[in-house]
């Protein structure tokens, strides 16, 4: 007994037939309202993580919850439960009726065939058949290989984690729809330290993929690259500050875009015009070399699943084409307000959360350069290897990135380590000095974070060139 | 749900477990937001769940589950026993003993249960409007949210530990947009009680919205070294990002700021700064932590001495000294992690009015982007983003934005110079202090 027992995967069960889901989408619209839906999640995870050379925080679980939604206009009446069983739905149904009161009720259809999708993202070996001691074995592995690497290397986290998330969602629009999402992740921090001087290295694999993404060779690679950041930026001087140009490195670079771009076209902030990209549909937002989409089907993805939270199906999405605003990123909610379509970016961290609209794999697509070449073709530069992360203000633009491995480009070379430095901008500015893009694309996993909720994300990029950009250093 | 605790109990020990303890909650919330006069979303959730924690051969092992029907509970325990075998042997790990009965706590309130719906939408409302008609400059109030809490928490253990409190809270937040000139700027604030009658809609919504104005018309101002004050929000998230390195598990692991320098100087000589899991106005607070160990009230720095750590019990134990009661749980669903209760900053406190009135050249910082991301909680280096207003010649003058804040966290500790006079709570942390004033802080800009 591993991981999940399959036992407890009660999603399954015929005590959710059509006939009780529809006669609780019905109960919900019983006061009125367009749209009423019911989520269904049951989740089985497991976490490893081992410091200081021992795996000392093994924990997993279950949880089994349902949620009812109700939309009226822009309104939304949310209750969820974990009691599972007709009078724990009709409860739920009857708290975001009464939320409503407004008297006819609202229209339900009947709900049509079940759909799902099973392998969209293949799931080769699926985790919780993979025996825990060989979990705890790759742990034990990259905190190996990492402190052999250097004997700089002062601390290793090492962290491992996988779920299975079922989940069935049925609505008054006659959607019924399963959907079955095992995502692993694998993550090492190095701390390096050397005369006082302490940095860190991060480095991650993750997917909407079973265990076949961790091998030894994944798990060895991770951990010598962290310790390989944590190591060379102890020779790091402190990062200057000034506008300068800056040249961003693929896959952990994708923040950039996801930051500065993305959240401000998360439909949410636009039905408030509460973002900079809001009634600029059509309009120049970026330099014409860039485009960009948000890509829930992309196969495998850490930030993918094969239908939403809302069980629209998932999709690619270009943002911007040529430099244009072309698409902002929607949840049913935002789309039928709009009167556009869903993206399939209606994601929700769990029952427990209202879905809103929100990025999945967020991607730059790449150009034609290589980046030796945009590095070669910078005088005087930053050139930004890592970031460790960032925040937006959606209304204003403005970001912060902190850069946990950068360097200084100087005649065209990237020479010494910069530490302390951050980048600091407004979203339009910084995509419209986009002047470079490179070939070499590559898509990195995160955690994002929005209104409480987290979920996987996807950050894809090439290398790229940031003609001028307001570096914050501390040197 | 002693009888679900209990249960637990006894099947983790039956399937072999040679110590356990049980955590239990059950809760009730209500989440209220409002947009242009109107509900846009009100969400009410009742939740449940366990959590089962293992000792079996020197290692401990973890398992939740929102289930609590017996075969649940028994799928539970076996996981925690296995979670427990793959974990590495720890001669440090062991479970809370029993202490004296913990502090009896005014963490509950008996009025909030009886608030209906119908005067929590009010509110809300009312906060909204308070930010709109505040000043003309207001675009729109994006968030106007409203949201309580009523938990139950049981635990028990092998070892005797048996604890029961209910807490609740509600809380207010604006984050209001203001524009001028084609500029968007944001400022947020928020109310905290523990019935809604200490809610404060109206103050509440005025602060938002005079803090988005207030950085209208902002421009980046010359790199420079100069003295900035911190106002409460700005400090409470540098303070949310020191005391990671406060805590007992980041100075064992190597990863604090702090590890060597227990007794030592790291801040300004006026500066106090403690743990207090027992203030009845802290949301952090309560009778005992996460393990059963009672909460009390521990000093970090004292006259700007660093005078000790945060203790869960195996941090403790392994430091040969006692828990302090800071084991906390944010859920059924996590196993003890060593973290803050309640922040405290003291200090003598200085009229905020005179303290800008001696400053001949400064920013005061009202709004700080990237403390997370930008801090370094291993290195103490940071460089954030920061938006406030210039202080010249001891008055306050245009706003600035588009600027970076860059130092290393315990340079930042010993220029702090004053205090304002203006403590006060700020969520999310739960974090009480006033403005602080450092001196010789790196500006970068233009």
């Amino acid at each position: 007994m591993c991981g999940g027992p399959s036992n407890l995967l009660r999603v399954t069960l015929p005590a959710l037939e059509a006939a009780l889901l529809e006669a609780v989408v019905a109960r919900a619209l019983g006061s009125g309202g367009d749209f009423a839906e019911v989520f269904v999640e049951d989740s089985v995870g497991l976490g490893m993580r081992l410091e200081d050379g021992k795996v000392e925080q093994t924990s997993g679980g279950h949880e089994y919850g349902a949620a009812v939604r109700l939309n009226s206009g822009d309104r939304t009446y949310y209750a969820y439960t974990d009691e599972v069983d007709e009078a724990g739905l009709f409860e739920a149904a009857t708290a975001v009726a009464a939320g409503l009161r407004s008297g006819a009720a609202g229209a339900t259809t009947k709900l049509g065939a079940e759909r799902s999708e099973p392998g969209r993202h293949p799931v080769q070996v699926p985790p919780e058949t993979v025996p825990i001691v060989r979990k705890r074995d790759l742990l034990h592995a990259a905190d190996d290989v990492a402190r052999g690497s250097s004997p700089l290397v002062g601390q290793v986290i090492a962290g491992y984690s996988e779920g299975r998330q079922r989940v069935l969602i049925a609505n008054s629009l006659g959607d019924v729809v399963r959907d079955d999402r095992t995502r692993v992740r694998f993550i090492v921090t190095v701390i390096a330290r050397r005369d006082g001087i302490i940095q860190t290295g991060y480095q991650t694999i993750g997917g909407s993929a079973g265990f076949e993404i961790l091998d030894e060779k994944a798990v060895t690679e991770t951990a010598v690259k962290a310790a390989g950041k944590a190591v060379i930026m102890l020779d790091a001087r402190p990062a200057p500050m000034g506008a300068m140009p800056v040249v961003l490195a693929n896959g952990f670079g994708g923040t950039l875009f996801h930051e500065a771009c993305g959240h401000g076209l998360e439909a949410d902030a636009i039905a408030k015009g509460a973002s900079i990209y809001a009634g600029r549909m059509g309009e120049l937002v970026a330099a014409p070399i860039v485009n960009a989409y948000d890509d829930g089907s992309l196969v495998n993805g850490w930030g993918s699943a094969a239908f939403d939270d809302e069980g629209v199906p998932t999709r690619k999405t270009m943002v911007i084409e040529e430099g244009r605003l072309c698409s902002y990123l929607y949840d049913r909610l935002r789309a039928r307000s709009a009167g556009a379509e869903p993206t399939g970016n209606g994601r929700r961290q769990s029952f427990r959360h209202v879905p809103l609209p929100r990025m999945t794999t967020t991607c730059i697509a790449p150009g034609d350069a290589t980046p030796e070449a945009i590095i070669a073709a910078t005088a005087h530069g930053f050139y930004a290897k890592s970031l460790a992360g960032g925040q937006v203000e959606p209304a204003s633009g403005n970001f912060v990135f902190g850069v946990s491995e950068g360097y200084l480009i100087e005649k065209g070379k990237v020479t010494t380590p910069l530490r302390g430095a951050t980048l600091v901008g407004n979203g339009i500015d910084i995509l419209k000095q986009i002047d470079m893009i490179a070939a070499d694309f590559d898509v990195k996993s995160g955690i994002c974070g929005k209104d409480g909720q987290g979920v996987p994300v996807g950050t894809g990029q090439a290398t790229l060139r940031i003609r001028q950009m307001t570096v914050g250093g501390t040197g | 749900m002693f009888d679900v605790v209990d249960k637990a109990l006894d099947l983790a020990l039956a399937q072999g477990a040679d110590e356990a303890e049980v955590y239990a909650s059950t809760s009730t919330s209500r989440r209220i937001k409002v947009y242009g006069g109107e509900v846009e979303e009100l969400t009410a959730a009742r939740h449940k769940g366990v959590g089962v924690r293992v000792v079996s051969g020197g290692a401990a092992g973890y398992a939740y589950s929102s289930d609590t029907a017996p075969s649940a509970l028994e799928t539970t325990a076996a996981r925690a026993l296995e979670h427990a075998r793959v974990s590495d042997h720890d001669p440090h790990v062991a479970l809370a003993d029993p202490g004296s009965a913990p502090p009896q706590l005014d963490i509950f309130d008996e009025r909030l249960t009886r608030a209906t719906d119908e005067q929590k939408i009010d509110i809300a409302l009312a906060l909204e409007r308070a930010a709109l008609g505040h000043d003309k400059r207001v675009k729109l109030v994006e968030d106007t949210m409203y949201a309580d809490d009523d938990t139950e928490v049981f635990l028990a253990s092998s070892k005797g530990v048996r604890g029961t409190y209910r807490e609740n809270s509600c809380f207010l937040f604006a984050y209001v947009l203001a524009e001028q000139d084609g500029q968007v700027d944001t400022g947020l604030s928020y109310s905290i009680g523990r019935d809604i009658s200490e809610l404060q809609p109206q103050a509440c919504g005025r602060e938002a919205a005079q803090r988005a104005c207030d950085l209208l018309g902002g421009r980046q101002c010359p790199s420079m070294k100069a003295t900035v004050v911190l106002d409460p929000f700005v400090a409470a998230s540098f303070i949310g990002v020191l005391s990671a390195a406060l805590t007992a598990d980041a100075v064992q692991k190597g990863r604090s700021l702090f590890a060597a320098l227990e007794g030592k100087e790291v801040a300004g000589a006026g500066v106090n700064l403690c743990d207090d899991g027992l203030r009845p106005d802290g949301l952090a607070s309560a009778p005992f932590d996460g393990e059963g160990t009672s909460c009390r009230r521990t000093p970090l720095i004292q006259g700007g001495v660093l005078t000790g750590f945060l203790y869960d019990v195996y941090t403790a134990r392994k430091a040969g000294r006692q828990s302090t009661g800071n084991g906390l749980r944010s859920s059924y669903r996590s196993m003890p992690q060593v973290r803050p209760t309640n922040l405290i900053v003291e200090g003598a406190a200085t009229p905020l009015a005179d303290v800008i009135a001696g400053i001949e050249h400064g920013v005061l910082v009202s709004s700080a982007v990237g403390v997370h991301s930008g801090a370094n909680p291993v290195s103490g280096e940071f460089s954030v983003g920061i938006n406030g207003r210039l202080i010249e010649a001891g008055r306050l003058s245009t706003a600035v934005r588009e600027v970076t804040l860059a130092g290393d966290i315990i340079s930042m500790l010993k220029g702090i110079v004053a205090f304002g006079d203006d403590a006060r709570w700020i969520p999310g942390g739960s974090i009480f202090t006033p403005s602080i004033v450092i001196e010789g802080m790196s500006i970068g800009g233009a």
